[in-house]
């Protein structure tokens, strides 16, 4: 046999028998540390021998016999334990047939034990166990974890360590003690499996690897201590769990929901192996534990034939008897997805805003990302666009990731198809800042629009086309002043509610008007030494006024537009520039903002369509400022300088040419 | 990782001590979380060809029954040398007679 396969069969033999082989030789030597030592020492002698000898017929019985007489060797060389040097000589001597199985069974779950054992820091506990039950060396460790080798070196070490000198007898815990200990076991497991089924990092969604192993510590302890429901529990939720693996990515690697999954690729030899599991849990009894809680979730799934049929009402129960013994956020926040489902959405949601406070689920992406799919299924949609957006942020998972931002960009194209263009009127009339002159005159231009085009339209579908039908029927022949009225009031509409090119095909009609009147500098004057005015405000008349730049074009701005050091903004084609009052403000302005609209709007957007990507700041989520509305804010403010009494306007900033 | 073991039906009588140390093996393997499923197949079954339109349906048994397959196991284990060396101690208990191995894709 060529020596490369050799030594891939070495490797093979170990991964299968290194658990009994170490857990032998522990009863003999009393130290973990040492026994595996001995193991790998009878490895080094089965990859020197075998190329030439063969593989033997009973390898792990080789590599027991051969690392025992080396226990052998070193505790007579050490000459102090004379009288068990005598005894272990013995018992090696009657043991030559090397199979009793009991006594070899309980040596494998007391190794469990010890290398599970609470002294120990859960990452140890984890290393330790992979090394000396699943055989893994620490180099593969390292690479199921995405870690360096010599951290994972440095675990094991570390534990070993401890172990010695904090003296952990190798026994079966008893009485009070077995249950800490085997929740201890349980956790490693389970938390082993977790690292493979939701990968908390890297850029693939699974390692099945981990899981893998997990699976079979398990099953492994479910022989080995069979009276535990708990252990059962444990099986069932991770055979279940596991025989979603191929049915929960997508053809790209993105994660596929519970929900979504194709159920016809569930794995259904796992699923029956999760049933069985179950029955014995329940054949043992008692009152359910945490694991069996969760299998007994994951069997209402499992029975589920399509996604429609899943109990959801059994679910919320469970998940409230689990929230019961473990009340974890985590297990708050599956309790109100159940709720969410049993009870709708208004009721989960209830539940997940009294975990919003809880500071473990700060930096937590499920939180945001169950609380966005309730918002959805409450029509919350733009609130839930941001849950999603936040849930993305904090994942370090790249699949994840990818995959909560298209949900989110779904919902900014699907938009709110509740809302009708009679409500939306309503709504936009029904404010606290027009006054009742611009409502009355508003008033007019919208019904005249839901009129023609029917109250129930949706808002989202209404177009511009449309708009410019129903003004050619009513205004074509009015006069100009009339013509552009009704078009402002389409504007400022059309602005409130998200549809920013409403007004596109309407041309503003040549009027005869006096041209506009400046603000005379005192005037200004006043107005700059106003500290009390919002700095947006502020930055924005100054532009204006400095620049003598056009409303549109200044509010048009994006940070990455400006050049602050030359004082000067690309505008299309052209360049808008300022001066040192400008200059003072921008800064304290975009605050560190990198990119997006300079001016902002501090009001949440109306409803119908999110705006356009351009007009939507990066950071904060935020709309551009319309038009409309710092009009409006700037007439409010400049009121008590008017004699008129009824305030400026924008252009009126504009110093005479 | 599947592998499906298949195992041709042999002439050697099975004795009781095979049937010990099998039923040993067996365990072992299913405490090691390694045995997924494992069964024997009856000699004859039923064979379906097509052709065209046609689907013929024979019941065996077959002249070729050695060629048949008598037994399987599923595993799942971490490599393909995993695999072989836990057909090697299978056909050790089971003496004489052949088997194949081949991975599973998919469920």
């Amino acid at each position: 046999m060529p020596v490369t396969d050799v030594h891939r069969t070495v490797d093979a033999v170990w991964k299968l028998e290194s658990a009994r082989i170490v857990a032998a030789l522990t009863r003999l030597v009393h130290d973990v540390g040492l026994a595996e030592e001995l193991a790998q020492d009878a490895l080094v002698s089965a990859l020197e021998q075998w190329p030439e000898s063969g593989v033997p017929d009973s390898p792990g019985a080789w590599l027991t016999a051969v690392a025992k007489r080396r226990a052998v060797d070193r505790i007579r060389r050490s000459q102090r334990l004379e009288r068990r040097h005598e005894q272990l000589a013995r018992e090696l001597d009657q043991r030559q047939d090397p199979e009793p199985q009991d006594p070899e069974r309980d040596d494998v779950l007391r190794l469990m034990f010890v290398s599970c054992h609470p002294t120990l820091p859960t990452e140890e506990r984890v290393a330790l166990t992979l090394r000396l039950l699943g055989g893994l060396t620490s180099a593969e460790i390292a690479r199921a974890f995405l870690v360096t080798e010599p951290r994972i070196a440095r675990r094991v070490a570390s534990a070993k360590r401890t172990l010695a000198e904090e003296q952990v007898p190798f026994e079966l815990p008893e009485g009070s003690e077995l249950a800490e200990r085997l929740a201890s076991v349980l956790g490693v497991i389970y938390l082993i499996f977790n690292e493979g089924y939701s990968a908390t990092s890297g850029d693939d969604l699974m390692r099945p690897g981990l899981c893998h192993e997990a699976l079979r510590l398990g099953r492994l302890l479910a022989e080995l201590a069979p009276y535990e429901a708990e252990v059962h529990g444990l099986v069932a939720l991770m055979e279940i769990q596991a025989s979603r693996a191929d049915a929960r990515t997508g053809p790209s690697g993105e994660p596929v929901q519970l929900l979504e999954q194709n159920r016809g690729r569930w794995d259904q030899l796992l699923i029956r192996r999760g049933f069985t599991a179950m029955l014995r849990a329940r054949e043992i009894g008692g009152t359910p534990g945490p694991y069996v809680l969760q299998a007994a979730i994951a069997v209402c799934h499992a029975q589920a034939r399509t996604p429609q049929d899943t109990d959801w009402t059994q679910i919320a129960t469970l998940y409230e008897a689990l929230a019961r013994l473990l009340p974890t956020p985590v297990v708050q926040l599956n309790r109100a997805v159940a709720v969410g489902m049993a009870h709708g959405p208004q009721a989960g949601l209830a539940l997940v805003d009294s975990l919003t406070a809880d500071p473990t689920l700060q930096d937590y992406h499920l939180l945001p990302g169950v609380r966005g799919d309730l918002l959805i299924r409450l029509g919350r949609h733009e609130e839930a666009r941001l849950e999603l957006e936040r849930a993305a942020s904090l994942t370090g998972n790249v699949a994840e990731r990818a995959f909560l931002l298209r949900r989110a960009e779904e919902i900014a194209v699907a938009g709110t198809p509740g809302v009708t263009l009679a409500q939306a009127a309503g709504d936009f009339l029904d404010r606290d800042d027009l006054e009742a002159g611009t409502v009355r005159s508003y008033g007019q231009t919208l019904r005249r629009l839901r009129l023609t085009l029917g109250d129930q339209l949706p808002l989202a579908s209404l177009t511009a086309e449309q708009v410019v039908r129903v003004f050619a029927t009513a205004w074509g022949g009015a006069a100009a002043g009339t013509w552009n009225r009704h078009r402002s009031a389409v504007r400022s509409f059309g602005a409130w509610a998200s549809l920013d090119d409403l007004a596109a095909g309407l041309d503003r009609r040549a009027e005869t008007r006096p041209p506009t009147e400046t603000i005379g500098q005192a005037k200004l004057e006043a107005l700059w030494s106003r500290a009390d005015l919002p700095l947006r405000e502020r930055t924005l008349w100054r532009l204006l006024h400095e620049s003598a730049a056009g409303v549109t074009a200044v509010l048009s701005l994006n940070v990455e537009d400006l050049d602050l050091e030359d004082r000067r903004a690309r505008v299309g084609d052209g360049w808008v520039s300022w001066r040192s009052g400008t200059a003072g403000l921008l800064p304290h302005l975009l605050a560190g903002r990198a990119r997006g609209p300079v001016f902002l709007t501090d009001r949440r957007p109306g409803p119908s369509r999110t705006p356009a990507e351009s007009d939507l700041c990066p950071e904060t989520g935020r709309r551009r400022l319309s038009y409309e509305r710092a009009e409006y804010l700037f007439k409010q403010a400049t009121r008590p300088l008017d004699p008129a009494g009824g305030g400026y306007t924008l252009r009126q900033l504009r110093p005479r040419a | 990782m599947r592998y499906l073991m298949t195992t041709k039906a042999s002439d050697t009588a099975p004795d009781e001590n095979l049937y010990v140390e099998m039923a040993r093996f067996v365990e072992e393997l299913t405490a090691a979380g390694v045995l997924l499923a494992t069964g024997g197949l009856e000699a004859g079954g039923v064979r379906m060809t097509s052709s065209g339109d046609t689907i013929t349906v024979t019941d065996g048994p077959f002249a070729e029954a050695k060629e048949a397959v008598a037994g399987f196991a599923l595993i799942e284990v971490r490599s393909k040398e995993e695999a072989i060396e836990l057909a090697r101690r299978f056909r050790r208990i089971v003496g004489d007679g052949e088997s194949v191995i081949q991975q599973v894709f998919g469920p």
